[in-house]
């Protein structure tokens, strides 16, 4: 029989057969797809406050969105014929000059994780082609991480090109190490993510604006 | 301030050649949570703000028009020119992986397998690269077994740091350079994300991989402490700016055991030699376990992550620092002002009664102002380095 806590309680503890098992019988069992849905982003919901709380940490979050990803796989025909929608589209990167993907990744998994679809455009990304990409999928989300504070400054480049481009409904999430909220506030961007973590309640807040 | 340090913040131009203090006995008081006449400092910097400081060095007279000093800012292959012209206390000397950084601008392959490619990014005072791994040996499991790590015991690797023991050991305090002693180089060699999956999920994978740095790094330790070093600086990356990359328990069960085996055995060796660990970020959970086993010094002490003054509270009597100066925010984007502010009140703080070398939390980078430069040597040496000539503004 099956059992969505049992599916949430897996993934949250990156035990990608027991998820993939636990999503295979609510299917089987003809469970609504949103409500499998639910339970799998409740399981990174928890994920994201236990990594803000120091409670888990990198290797703990990567299983997560491992066993996430795979569940999500199963499940996605059911999505697509039932017409459920990621909530949001978000285009995200790592800033011109900047190869450092870690935060990127993780601040992309929990975007995953939370419904919202993630275009990731990689390191080293110039401003065009975050202007670009946003216009291509429609997204309302732009996510611009940096580790360097010689990269950084290149995120108001980036708050700029969109900005020029008119795209005024587009959030802008700046994060990365040496990333401060007076930061953000200085070049315009519309949210800042101290951590993977709290990206996703700083994206929905974005958006509720 | 403490009475030392305000008995030399008073300009002492030209003194500094003078003066009865040698550098190594400013750093061993220090260590010793004594103060002489000033807190001791140790700078390094990226290659292409070591060309700016050069340049500068050179407009003041301070450094030969004809050198040609080349800078590795971990020690390997460095001339140490600039390091003896700004009077720094520590002169630093390295064997390992850590080597592999900046050893030039086209894409590279280093002797561990590991290959790297020079990024370029932009900075108001020029273009500046930073070497980036793109290629990883150990990232399929099948290229475990048969990888073989370079030899640590090649007697070529040692010479430059009995070279540097020779020539500048009894005035300088001289650093044995093995970091990125386990962790750094295991996800050099295995890939990031990957190696984090195998603490997890295959820990007996992550230990054999983690073994292999660990085993090299040791050697080369062992060997620069038996060549005469004063302290051998270990340590790896463990820290992200808000909390730890990897659990306190994880990396109590795979990195401490081999760093507490490190500490003893080149304690065995020389009682008297000190021992720095580096981490990055935010990681005040494993602190008193590197006391525990015997940690002399930690560095770097980034104060957006780990508040100097609390550190100081809580571990100032069992734990010495290095560092601490922000490397993040301050020095990079602060005024001249905000820089020597931070200076005085890490010496009033983190500083007090010694136990303290003070330095930037990495390798000073491009995009810091000379002034700002200046303002923190300054402020820390209590003295003012002769003018310019005609050193170009900026």
């Amino acid at each position: 029989m099956a059992d969505l806590e049992g599916l949430t309680t897996s993934i949250e503890t990156g035990d990608r057969a027991a998820a993939t098992r636990a999503t295979q019988q609510a299917i089987d069992d003809g469970l609504n797809p949103q409500a499998i849905l639910d339970a799998m982003t409740a399981a990174m919901n928890n994920v994201g406050g236990r990594f803000q709380r120091n409670e888990i940490f990198v290797p703990e979050m990567l299983i997560a969105a491992r066993a996430m990803k795979e569940a999500t796989a199963l499940l996605e025909p059911l999505l697509v014929a039932a017409d459920i929608r990621p909530e949001a589209t978000a285009v995200i990167g790592t800033v011109k000059g900047d190869l450092h993907d870690i935060g990127k990744n993780l601040v992309g998994m929990m975007w995953k994780g939370a419904n919202i679809e993630v275009i990731d455009l990689g390191t080293n990304v110039p401003p065009e082609r975050y202007v670009e990409a946003a216009r291509s999928h429609d997204a309302r989300i732009i996510g611009i991480s940096a580790l360097l504070t010689t990269t950084m400054t290149g995120m108001g480049d980036v708050v700029r090109a969109v900005r020029d481009a008119g795209m005024g409904d587009v959030r802008i999430i700046v994060g990365g190490a040496p990333v401060t909220a007076e930061f953000a506030r200085e070049i315009g961007a519309d949210g800042y993510a101290p951590d993977a973590g709290s990206a996703v309640e700083v994206a929905k807040a974005a958006l509720a604006r | 301030m403490p009475p030392a340090a305000r008995a030399a913040a008073t300009p002492v131009v030209d003194e500094a050649r003078t003066t009865p203090v040698r550098h190594r006995d400013r750093v061993i008081a220090a260590l010793h949570h004594e103060a002489l006449d000033r807190c001791p400092m140790q700078l390094s910097f990226t290659p292409e703000f070591a060309v700016r400081l050069r340049a500068d060095l050179e407009a003041r007279g301070l450094v030969a028009r004809s050198g040609s000093g080349s800078h590795n800012p971990h020690g390997g292959g460095n001339t140490y020119e600039l390091e003896l012209a700004l009077d720094e206390d520590l002169i630093l000397t390295s064997v390992g992986w850590a080597n592999s950084y900046y050893q030039g601008p086209d894409a590279y392959t280093d002797e561990w397998g590991v290959s790297w490619r020079a990024q370029p990014y932009e900075t108001p005072f020029g273009t500046g690269h930073y070497t980036e791994m793109v290629g990883r040996p150990l990232a399929s499991d099948a290229a475990i077994a048969s990888y073989r790590a370079p030899d640590p015991d090649r007697p070529e690797l040692y010479e430059e740091a009995g070279r540097v023991i020779a020539q500048l050991g009894g005035e300088y305090y001289i650093v044995g350079v093995t970091v990125t002693t386990i962790w750094e180089t295991a996800w050099a060699l295995r890939g990031f994300e990957q190696l984090m999956i195998d603490l997890v999920t295959e820990p007996d994978i992550a230990e054999a991989i983690l073994e292999i740095p660990f085993q090299y790094h040791l050697r080369a330790a062992e060997r620069l402490t038996e060549m005469g070093v004063d302290m051998i600086w270990t340590g790896d990356d463990v820290g992200m700016q808000t909390g730890m990359l990897i659990s306190p328990a994880l990396w109590r069960r795979h990195l401490k055991p081999r760093m507490a085996e490190l500490i003893a055995r080149v304690k065995s060796i020389n009682p008297a030699v000190k021992v720095a660990y580096h981490s990055d970020g935010m990681i005040w959970d494993v602190i008193p376990d590197l006391i525990e086993i015997g940690l002399d010094v930690l560095n770097p002490v980034q104060p957006a992550c780990l508040d100097p003054a609390e550190l100081k509270r809580r571990y100032g009597d069992r734990l010495c620092f290095w560092g601490s100066l922000d490397e993040q925010h301050t020095l990079p984007f602060g005024s001249p002002g905000d820089v020597r502010a931070e200076v005085r009140t890490r010496l009033d703080t983190i500083g007090r009664r010694g136990g303290l070398i003070l330095g930037p939390t990495h390798h000073v980078q491009l995009d810091t102002p000379m002034e700002n430069f200046w303002a923190m040597v300054e402020t820390i040496q209590g003295r003012t380095f002769p003018a310019a000539a005609s050193v170009t503004g900026e």
